[in-house]
């Protein structure tokens, strides 16, 4: 569960001041499938940055899981990413000229999983995404949305309990992005994985169970689907709080 | 991340722009290449020198002079004033200089100095020839024998000591003196001849008496073979060809040869035996005691120093230009891995958004360093071998050392320290890209547009 609490974010400092956030505050309980939606400059990526500790709020408190991100020094923050949330990008950021398995193999390696174990953790989160097949092809000769694919194997190989999605069909073609969000939500659902996604696609949006819409570094609103999610009931009672 | 995952890494990354890896590497491999070899050479130069001095001085001995110009190289800067017991040298040009020597008088001074165990003088006897019957006759060298010295025997054994007539053969008189191997030749004679001094002719019919005259002149003495040596490599230049005898036999014929003449009984160089002379403090000792009485001593530490300074010098001016090429190697790999750093940025972003800690990014980049120090330091030194081992056969004929001895010789722990060395040198190279690497904003890095 994420808990964001009053947080402002500025840049810079007198008349240069910028306010990227202001006192948004929001809770995404566990297992949910979140959306946070915005235009270009609405603060909808430093939400996310904050959210995952990437980044430091100016004022306010962000607490993951019962942990307070803003106490932490930055060396446990980087355990607590690498053991806890993971990412995907708009761009992949996979290396085109290692393997997919040595791509998938990153985040095993940060946080030190003994080698034997790490064959079948990667093998596992290939077939999830449906790569077995590719594990020794060099992720540069896949297809975008296989890139796609093999960023979400990565993300998922280290079992996360948040997955924060960065645009993840904004390079895609529609049919294709259609199966990567199909991936994510399937994964949302039988992992357990709390999702995250930053767009500005509404029709995506409309697919998760929360969405927080972002406008000049407020919220504007935020909506929750009637629909309880299965995994956490309580918790998706106190979902909605509008600004 | 687990250092050897951060080692594997960083080579795959290397792997990834191998042209540009190369290049940067070749530049330390020049370093590598030059230092290897200099200190190979430096190894083979210093291992001929001390075969050479090991083989044929005692280190317990000094080779005292009253001459300073003989040890010193020819020092002469200051004129020398002339006494009594001077004697004259034929020099490499062939100019005849003169140098005072040791008499007999010196000799006991000398010998009555506290700690020295015992004296000899080192004599060289030019032969008029040697002979056995009914074979040719050959120009010869009769020097006294060193006790110290352990020539290799094709045949026969040194009695220790050699006592009056005795004789060690070179092997290369065996078959011209019609001996048919060099066991056949134990226990045989030679016949030794030597010529006396003759007066200096004034007029021309005395210069034509003394021609017929000469052969009445030569003094016949017949000495037993008891050993035959080989040709040794490491024996002083110039001295193969020389028959080894007793100090006595060999003191008889050069008092034949000098009676009469400046030259009796004065010798360029006597060799002191100091008691316990292998402790460097009793030689030094002595050699001052020596020296205060006017005489000059050189230790055959000394002498070898002398000769293996040219070497070090030589050794220093190219250690200069393989250091010059490593500092200059240093920019190519911070250069390097700059590019690497900045090509990479959205790679480092997203390890650090995967919760890799700076110090561990920090540490993948100076792997990276560490392995084109490595890469470098293994091709250069690996040329340098492989051309070194190839070439070694000709050049060390070409400079003449002789057999058993190499121009080059590689040592491997050397070797693994230099590497060793580039590898730290790459890595402190890459101290300021990697620090970049780590310092570097995820948020930025990983922005797309």
């Amino acid at each position: 569960m994420i808990k964001v609490i009053d947080v402002t974010k500025t840049y810079g400092k007198g008349e240069s001041l910028f306010t990227a956030l202001y006192k948004v505050s929001t809770e995404i309980p566990a297992g949910a499938s979140v959306a946070i939606i915005g235009k270009s400059g609405s603060g909808k990526s430093t939400l996310m940055h904050i959210m995952s500790g990437l980044d430091r709020p100016s004022d306010g408190e962000v607490i993951v899981n019962g942990k307070s991100l803003v106490g932490l020094k930055p060396k446990q923050v980087d355990a607590f990413r690498s053991s806890e949330m993971s990412f995907i990008f708009q761009a992949f950021f996979i290396e085109a000229n290692q393997t997919c398995y040595q791509n998938v193999l990153l985040p095993l390696e940060i946080a030190k999983v003994g080698r034997r174990d790490r064959r079948k953790h990667v093998l596992e989160a290939l077939r999830a995404v449906d790569l077995e097949d590719k594990v020794d092809s060099l992720a540069g000769n896949l297809s975008g949305g296989q890139k796609q694919r093999l960023a979400i194997a990565r993300a998922i190989v280290n079992n996360p309990k948040l997955l924060f999605a960065d645009e993840p069909t904004g390079n895609l073609d529609s049919a294709t992005g259609d199966i990567i969000i199909d991936l994510l939500f399937k994964l949302n659902r039988e992992r357990k994985i709390t999702l995250v996604i930053v767009t500005h696609d509404l029709e995506l949006a409309q697919k998760t169970d929360i969405q927080i819409y972002l406008k000049d570094g407020e919220i504007e609103k935020t909506v929750a689907k009637k629909r309880q999610h299965r995994t956490s009931p309580n918790s998706s009672k106190k979902v909605v709080r509008m600004v | 991340m687990y250092i050897s995952d951060q080692i594997r890494r960083a080579g795959r990354s290397l792997r990834s722009a191998k042209a540009r890896t190369l290049l940067t590497a070749l530049a330390i491999a020049v370093g590598a290449f030059a230092l290897t070899l200099t200190l190979a050479a430096s190894n083979g130069a210093q291992s001929f020198v001390n075969n050479i001095i090991s083989e044929n001085f005692d280190p317990a001995e000094l080779i005292v002079v009253a001459d300073k110009n003989v040890i010193s190289g020819g020092g002469g800067a200051e004129p020398t004033e002339y006494s009594g017991n001077f004697g004259s040298s034929l020099s490499n040009g062939g100019a005849i200089t003169q140098i005072k020597r040791l008499t007999d008088s010196d000799i006991e001074k000398i010998k009555n100095i506290y700690g020295v165990e015992s004296v000899r003088e080192d004599i060289a006897v030019n032969l008029q020839y040697i002979t056995r019957p009914e074979q040719k006759k050959y120009v010869a060298t009769m020097q006294s024998f060193s006790p110290f010295l352990k020539p290799e025997l094709a045949a026969g054994d040194i009695p220790r000591p050699l006592t009056g007539k005795q004789v060690l053969l070179p092997e290369g008189y065996i078959s011209s003196l019609g001996f048919s191997s060099a066991q056949a030749a134990i226990g045989q004679t030679i016949t030794v001849a030597v010529k006396k001094p003759t007066t200096i002719p004034t007029t021309p019919q005395t210069l034509a008496q003394s021609a017929v005259q000469s052969a009445d002149d030569s003094v016949l003495e017949e000495f037993t073979i008891v050993a035959v040596t080989k040709k040794a490599s490491t024996s002083q230049p110039g001295t193969e060809l020389y028959l080894y005898t007793s100090q006595d036999a060999a003191r008889a014929l050069n008092d034949i040869t000098t009676e009469g003449t400046d030259n009796f009984r004065a010798y360029t160089s006597i060799y002191v035996k100091v008691e316990d002379g292998e402790n460097e403090d009793k030689l030094n000792a002595v050699q001052t005691e020596i020296e205060k009485h006017g005489y000059f001593a050189q230790s055959v530490k000394e002498t070898q120093e002398f000769l293996t300074q040219i070497i070090d010098v030589l050794q220093g001016i190219v250690v200069a230009f393989g250091l010059i090429a490593i500092v200059a190697s240093i920019f190519g790999i911070v250069n390097t891995m700059y590019i690497s750093v900045i090509q990479r940025t959205r790679e480092i972003g997203l390890m650090k958004a995967l919760g890799m800690r700076k110090r561990d990014i920090g540490r993948l980049f100076r792997f990276e360093a560490a392995w084109i120090g490595l890469l470098g330091g293994v091709i250069g030194a690996g040329i340098a071998i492989g051309l070194g081992t190839a070439l070694n056969p000709w050049i060390t004929k070409q400079l003449n050392l002789g057999d058993g001895n190499k121009l080059l010789i590689f040592d491997p722990i050397q070797i693994g320290a230099l590497v060793l060395i580039l590898v730290v040198v790459a890595i402190f190279a890459g101290w300021l890209p990697s620090r970049k690497a780590a310092k570097l904003d995820p948020i930025e890095a990983l922005r797309t547009e």
